[in-house]
């Protein structure tokens, strides 16, 4: 790789690049060239981007059968950096003896930053990959147990990848 | 006229800040057109909530007082109320135009306070992610200097580029711009094939569409004289205002501490620090066009050597516990409830660690007092100090060329901010 380039100042442009209009016409050869080339932009709301497994979209509960893995231990509320996780517990008669009897995020408090996903001790919590989220009131951004549950077939690419690679 | 401010009851403190200055650019004039104006915090040009006080002759800038501060959200008070991991997400949230390097940075403070070190592997990939953040930073940064001068083309090839480059983050950290990636003795996960693929693909069609960008530019004479001798500070004045980074090195110093004190791998790595004289706007330019270039052989470098191996550390107490045997053991689950409820709890002491970030010196101090909260956490921005040059390099200049001043030195107002 070359150093420095040799830094060119108003002094050492020439007399034709003084004149400007040689430029213009070079210039606008390199603008016009994009117009053969490729198009980068995605038409939205036709096209939809679709993300990668390890994509961070909204947190969701995964549940099998339609039982959450969910012990409601409240690891995942604690590291909460954006405070937008409220778990309260209950007894279950299910092996694993609690559940959550409420489970709410705040979607307009969380950061999707992945760290309740993280620290999960029953892979209960995961991200998924949707990012398409709209309210229209404050009260219908806290997502309840009905809107967060998602089936582990579903989420099946993302659980896949959290354990080849966490 | 000039402003009757004795007549007002209160002066605002900005403006009496104002009219103390001791300005050195006078200029005859019969009509004394004196006058004061309020540039931002709302205008495009000044690159966030930036506010400046400008004295006016004319069309020349006779002072100059910036006002900070409008986007302060007190992380470093926030930062004494989180625990050491839980401080991670806020950090991207500083200059948010290079979270990777922050994340890098914050990690590496909290790595030197416990007195341990990530495996070569996520060395190497901190190492990549930290250039590629640099390169997303400048070409930013080009896009917006050659906004605020009046070449759109190369705003929408450069935006172009990074939207590309966050395709490229997407996959590599799982997110476009809050990435999160670093952990305390590791990163959030490997590097994944498509994620390699996608960083090699990019770097091998990059360095063609940075040179139709640099043909735009380079001897583009409304380009060059707006930006020829515009912005003037001496090496002096640089380093007694503790300016750094690319602005530094456009006044001829050649300081970077990615060589004068190697972090992570950088001693490895084969690299150049493109320093130029002059200190105006041009010069800062040219180094930062020399620093995408040389981001791109240190991509590359890192890409042909990336070792294998984990990307944690071991150590139990300090560092998350993998997945799988949180599942199955207990002790590890246990370490898991731990770390999380508790912190890392570092020995006592302090450290400081900087990092050269796209803008200078990103610097983190850690005060620690055994406990799993830091005691006091202080966030050394390069955005912040730098823009104390600003009132220096404005003053004389015409107000048309304040955007492209700005820009040159490129501020983030979340990092400046806090
Ligand atoms: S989702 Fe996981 S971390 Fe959160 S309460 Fe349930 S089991 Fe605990
Ligand atoms: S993704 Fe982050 S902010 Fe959102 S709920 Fe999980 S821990 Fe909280």
């Amino acid at each position: 790789m070359s150093s420095n380039d040799k830094m060119i100042r108003t002094k050492d442009l020439t007399f034709l690049e003084k004149i400007y209009l040689p430029e213009i016409v070079k210039g606008l050869f390199l603008t016009v060239r994009q117009m053969f080339k490729p198009k980068v932009t995605v038409q939205y709301p036709e096209e939809r981007f679709e993300p990668p497994a390890q994509f961070r979209g909204r947190p969701v509960l995964v549940h099998e059968n339609g039982v959450e893995r969910c012990v409601a231990c409240g690891l995942c509320s604690r590291v909460c950096p954006a405070l937008a996780i409220e778990v309260q517990a209950a007894e279950t008669p299910l092996d694993k003896e609690r559940y959550p009897e409420k489970f709410e995020i705040n979607m307009i408090r969380c950061i999707f930053c992945g760290f309740c996903e993280e620290v999960c001790p029953e892979e209960a919590i995961i991200m998924s990959n949707e990012y398409l989220l709209v309210f229209q009131s404050q009260e219908e951004a806290v997502f309840g147990k009905d809107k967060l549950l998602k089936s582990a077939e579903e989420m099946r690419p993302r659980l896949e990848f959290l354990r080849d690679h966490r | 006229m000039a402003v009757q401010t004795d007549e007002l009851p209160r002066k605002s403190r900005i403006l009496q800040a104002l009219e103390d200055q001791n300005t050195s650019v006078q200029f005859d004039d019969a009509l004394e057109s004196e006058m004061v104006l309020n540039m931002g915090p709302q205008h495009p040009a000044t690159h966030g909530v930036l506010r400046l006080l400008l004295k006016l002759d004319g069309e020349t800038v006779t002072g100059c007082v910036p006002e900070l501060g409008y986007l302060h959200r007190g992380y470093e008070k926030l930062a004494e109320n989180c625990t050491y991991y839980e401080f991670i997400p806020h950090t991207d949230r500083l200059d948010y135009l290079s979270p990777l390097s922050n994340n890098v940075a914050y990690v590496l403070a909290v790595e030197k306070l416990i007195g341990m070190e990530a495996p070569p592997r996520a060395q190497y990939l901190r190492t990549l992610i930290s250039e590629l953040a640099r390169i997303s930073s400048h070409l930013l940064w080009l896009g917006s200097l050659a906004m605020d001068v009046g070449a759109l083309t190369v705003f929408m090839w450069s935006f172009r580029e990074r939207e590309k480059m966050y395709d490229v983050f997407e996959h590599l950290v799982g997110a476009r711009f809050t990435t999160s990636f670093t952990r305390i003795g590791g990163l959030a996960h490997d590097l994944l094939p498509d994620a390699e693929k996608m960083v090699r693909d990019f770097m091998k069609q990059f360095p063609e569409q940075l040179a139709e960008c640099e043909k735009l530019l380079n001897r583009n004479r409304i380009f060059v004289e707006r930006c020829d001798g515009i912005g003037l500070i001496t090496a002096e004045q640089a380093i007694d205002l503790g300016l750094t980074g690319p602005s530094l090195r456009a006044c001829g110093i050649s300081h970077d501490l990615r060589k004068a004190q190697p972090y992570l791998i950088y001693n490895d790595l084969d690299f150049d620090v493109p320093v130029y004289e002059g200190g105006d706007t041009l010069a800062r330019y040219y180094v930062r066009m020399g620093e995408i270039k040389q981001s791109i052989s240190l991509v590359n470098q890192i890409m042909d050597r990336l070792p294998s191996g984990p990307i944690h550390a071991h150590e139990p107490k300090k560092v998350l516990p993998r997945k799988e045997r949180v599942y199955t053991k207990m002790e590890e689950l246990i370490h898991d409830f731990m770390i999380v409820n508790f912190g890392e709890n570092p020995p006592v002491g302090e450290v400081y660690q900087a990092v050269e970030a796209p803008k200078g010196e990103l610097g983190f101090y850690l005060n620690s007092d055994g406990k799993g909260y830091p005691w006091r956490l202080k966030i050394r921005s390069p955005s912040f100090t730098n823009l104390q040059s600003l009132p220096m390099l404005i003053q004389g200049a015409m107000i048309s060329d304040v955007v492209a001043i700005i820009g040159s030195i490129d501020p983030v107002m979340g990092e400046a901010d806090k």
